[in-house]
């Protein structure tokens, strides 16, 4: 249409890379912590973490609209770091998407040709082509003060694809709408990524979402990385406490290594349980205190006068119980006393709703929950803030 | 006193009938001069109308009792056109600049506080014998339209400065990332965005400038300003033509404010339907 | 994350100044550069022909040894005062019932504006409109003769003191309802719920809650209403019927006189008996917060 207007379609346009990426506010609060990650071109990103830990800044900054402090932002090879927004092939999808109250949908999507000068009958004609992809041909004299959230998602999308980006940047896109509605725009964006074939960059603070969608899912804390990797892979096997806490499903145990040997540690936790646990790597770490994972719904429970595993259990008082649908929820405090206050938070196990009602468990009973060996997955670092969920 | 729904306190009856006294305080007065300024011929100052004429307008026109009022409305109306635009101009950008702590910044805003509550006859002389003493003449181009600035602009500081409060700058941003430049932003999407508040500066600057009496008393040279006209008016003229003149300028002044009230109106309702015209921008 | 930061790290340093330019400009010509002169212009000699540059306190001395010096102020701070208390009552009773008795927003709104349209006319033919209402002939005496009520005209209704504050009042009560509705418009209203199960009357809601929350409100609203009152020109003179001056009058005759230093003078010790009065009300309630949630 208009030569340099024309989405760059090279092989890689929308591989982006942040090399060392650092950002200092001027009042001294450090946002991103020196953040190195590679996505792919044509791949849809989510990058996951908490209210403050930095996620919005490196998306804003690979946008253009803040400074790296120090560090490297790189788009299909070329660096960007001091190009204005509009040079740099991204589009960015507000939070609360900041669509012009004053303008009306056909408007709001024009906006960029406008302002790049291209005449009336043609910026509304490639407008009404974009209105058309998300379907708001019905409403493009509306205002955005008249459209519904899901409506005024669409014309944020539209208004930024119409740029033709190779990387689409999405703040928060879904945080604005109803639980139902954000089920559906969330599966729209997934669909409307694989047709058009560009990046997209989605940041966001739930889980689920970010499961949802992405292709990789980067998990943040504190302006740090601290897992980017496949939703699968990173629900599978969180590299840290912190991500499999953050990412929720998992029981997080502890043990001090006693012997090693042929890949197999053996531990003691805090209450005196033993567990035998599959190292990554084989190594020499006796004495050291070890952290791994097992999934809620990987912990069988049983009550604690049936005679328990003398090894990868645990045992404890039930808390509470919630009815799931499918499954139930038990919750266990640690059975010893004192082991609470070492850290010790007991433990949560997801129990199929047949296999609970053949023989409920309520407060005060005293089970014991256990896996097999291949059903722990050792952390790498060690004890984390992040909420359980 | 705030229950949803239901009978309504008698606090509400006796505050409503406390307000209705305050508008009829209000306006009273103002439509006594109106109904007087349709004295007939040989009718006063006062009650009772002696007839009902046009007398006391024609009078006003063809200025056989009167001073110079034509010539003082067509200084009145371009003075104030001049300080309404310049009330916006300097007010918007103010605003824009205030968004941000600079240097200064705080030193600047009691520089406007004091403008705002010095006594305007005092600064009227200070201008006056600033004209003076530097040998310059006052005009009301020139003294005048400077010690109005003083008076309008707080106010058009202070509505820009409690809209800008409102304005999200992601709008700004926005605009930026669709590769709109610096003067695209400004007017494509903040002037249009900020507009009823504009038109509040606007109507402000207009109307305290077309009455400003204090400040522009020592300044505005051998020529008068309305205000001014209606003022000497005041101590020689003993005939209803004064409320002639009072009910054309009151009209005309309603006329302005009803201009920009309803231009507000209209925006706020296309923009956010049969929402509040308080709605956020 | 959720720091949306304006980027103004982005913008120039320069550009704040840059905007405000235009604004300090006519600051400083048509307020600090005056009033300056104002303060010098106060020091010099002069006589019946000119004015000489000195260093002299003579002015000074002329105004503070006059008697009548000291009735002017008295007499308009007494009117401040009770403009004051009037304008707050009113200003006070009106907003409460625009802001917590009026349920529909858009009504409260128009209702608002009922009450400030007359802010933008003129300040001079609303206080004349007073005159056929007032006067020995005016309509509120020829009502009272009419019914019996009395059986001379009330001559105190005009050309008197209480003319003066019916029109200050008429003139500045909006400058009192704006700030206070701008501050109850902020109260939480579930206050109101909290007050009541706490076992509030409504007097004490309102004595405990209400006042204490628009405090800054009342505050900016005195400012404004003590300083117009201070500063008035033409109330005073026509509205007592010329028994009277303002302060301000009385400058203004030194000025037609061509005694401008005498007049700068008492300008100076005009501005400095605001700022006291100013600063006491300050000294009560710190209107900077109010002020700055402005910005």
């Amino acid at each position: 249409m208009h030569g340099t207007y024309e989405r760059d379609t090279r092989t890689g346009a929308g591989r982006v890379e942040l090399v060392g990426l650092y950002k200092r506010y001027p009042d001294g609060t450090v946002a991103v912590d020196g953040v190195n990650l590679a996505i792919e071109d044509g791949s849809y990103c989510c990058l996951l973490g908490p209210s403050g830990c930095g996620k919005t800044t490196i998306l804003r900054m690979i946008a253009g609209h803040e400074t790296p402090t120090d560090g490297e932002i790189v788009i299909g090879g070329e660096t960007m770091v001091g190009r204005a927004p509009r040079q740099r092939g991204t589009a960015m999808m507000f939070q609360n998407y900041a669509l012009f109250p004053h303008l009306s949908v056909r408007d709001n999507i024009a906006f960029s040709l406008r302002v790049r000068g291209i005449g009336k009958r043609e910026r509304y004609r490639e407008a009404d082509q974009v209105i058309e992809q998300v379907q708001l041909s019905a409403l493009a004299h509306r205002l955005p003060a008249q459209l519904s959230g899901g409506q005024q998602q669409r014309v944020a999308l539209a208004r930024a694809i119409i740029t033709r980006p190779r990387v689409l940047l999405l703040d928060e896109p879904l945080s604005a709408l109803d639980e139902f509605l954000r089920l559906q725009m969330r599966s729209e964006l997934r669909q409307m990524q694989t047709r058009l074939g560009i990046t997209f960059i989605h940041v966001t603070h739930t889980q689920l979402e970010a499961v949802a969608v992405a292709d990789q899912v980067v998990v943040m804390e504190k302006g740090r990385i601290e897992q980017s990797a496949t939703a699968r892979e990173i629900y599978a096997s969180p590299r840290s406490a912190y991500v499999a806490r953050f990412m929720g499903g998992q029981n997080v145990l502890r043990g001090t290594v006693e012997t090693v040997a042929g890949g197999v540690a053996t531990l003691r936790g805090p209450g005196g349980e033993r567990f035998a646990l599959r190292l990554a790597t084989e190594r020499s770490l006796a004495g050291r205190e070890l952290y791994f994972a097992v999934r809620r719904d990987h912990l069988r429970l049983t009550r604690a006068d049936a005679a328990p595993p003398s090894i990868n259990a645990v045992s404890g008082r039930v808390r509470a119980v919630e009815y799931q649908g499918t499954y139930v929820k038990v919750a266990v405090d640690p059975a010893t006393p004192g082991a609470k206050a070492e850290g010790g938070d007991g433990f949560v196990a997801y129990v199929e709703e047949g296999d609970y009602f053949r023989d409920p468990v309520v407060p005060g009973t005293t089970v014991v929950g256990s896996w097999q060996i291949d059903e722990a997955h050792e952390l790498a670092s060690g004890p984390a803030t992040a909420p359980a969920v | 006193m705030l229950t949803a729904a239901g009978r309504r306190p008698w606090t509400f009856y006796a505050l409503a009938a406390f307000f209705a006294l305050y508008v009829a305080f209000l306006y009273g007065p103002m439509i006594c001069i109106f109904v007087l300024s349709f004295q007939g011929p040989q009718g006063a100052l006062v009650f009772p109308m002696r007839g009902v004429s046009l007398h006391w307008f024609a009078e006003l026109v063809t200025q056989t009792e009167t001073g110079d009022i034509l010539g003082a409305i067509s200084r009145s109306i371009p003075l104030a056109i001049i300080v309404m635009a310049a009330t916006v101009a300097v007010s918007v950008a103010g605003g824009l600049a205030f968004r941000d702590r600079f240097r200064g910044g705080a030193a600047l805003f009691y520089g406007v506080i004091v403008s705002l509550v010095a006594p305007g006859y005092v600064l009227g002389i200070g201008i006056g014998l600033m004209f003076q003493l530097l040998g310059l003449p006052a005009h009301w181009y020139s003294s005048a339209l400077g010690a109005q600035l003083t008076w309008t602009l707080p106010f058009g500081l202070l509505i820009m400065f409690a809209v800008f409060g409102r304005f999200n700058r992601s709008y700004e941003e926005a605009a930026r990332d669709l590769g709109a430049g610096a003067g695209q932003i400004l007017r494509l999407v903040v002037i249009p965005i900020v507009l009823p508040g504009i038109i509040a500066v606007a109507l402000f600057g207009f109307t305290l400038s077309y009455d400003e009496f204090a400040r522009t008393l020592q300044t505005s040279g051998s020529t008068n300003t309305l205000p001014l006209e209606i003022w000497s008016m005041t101590t020689n003229v003993t005939s209803p033509v004064i409320y002639a003149l009072g009910t054309v300028t009151t009209a005309f002044s309603f006329i302005v404010i009803g201009v920009a009230l309803s231009a507000i109106a209209l925006i706020q309702r296309r923009r956010y339907g049969r929402a509040l015209p308080a709605g956020r921008h | 994350m959720t720091r949306t930061s304006p980027s103004g790290e982005r913008a120039s340093p320069a550009r704040p100044y840059l905007l405000v330019a235009p604004l300090l400009v006519v600051l400083l010509v048509f307020v600090v550069a005056p009033l300056a002169f104002v303060v010098a212009v106060s020091f010099f000699h002069y006589d019946n022909f000119a004015i000489i540059p000195a260093f002299s306190f003579e002015n000074y001395a002329d105004v503070l040894t006059a008697h009548l010096t000291y009735d002017l102020y008295l007499t308009m701070i007494w009117f401040s005062l009770l403009t004051w208390f009037f304008t707050l009552i009113i200003g006070f009773t009106v907003a409460y019932f625009l802001v917590f008795h009026v349920r529909n927003p858009l009504i409260a709104i128009g209702l608002f504006l009922v009450c400030t349209v007359p802010f933008w006319t003129s300040n001079v033919i609303r206080m004349i409109s007073w005159l056929p209402l007032l006067g020995k002939q005016g309509l509120i005496n020829s009502a009272l003769l009419a019914t019996g009520a009395i059986r001379q005209p009330l001559q105190f209704l005009l050309f008197s003191d209480f003319s003066v504050v019916v029109s200050y009042v008429h003139l500045f009560t909006i400058f009192m309802i704006v700030p206070i509705f701008n501050s109850m418009s902020r109260i939480d209203r579930t206050l109101f719920e909290a007050a009541a199960d706490a076992g509030s009357s409504r007097w004490q809601t309102l004595l405990h809650v209400v006042v204490p929350l628009c405090k800054s409100g009342i505050a900016l609203g005195s400012i404004f209403v003590v300083t117009l009152v201070m500063g008035d020109f033409y109330v005073v003179k026509v509205m007592s019927g010329g028994s009277r001056a303002s302060i301000v009058s009385a400058m203004y005759d030194d000025i037609s006189t061509l005694l401008f230093p005498h007049a700068a003078a008492n300008a100076v010790i005009l501005m400095i008996i605001v700022v006291i009065m100013v600063s006491l009300i300050l000294r009560v309630v710190d209107v900077r917060k109010e002020l700055a949630s402005q910005r």
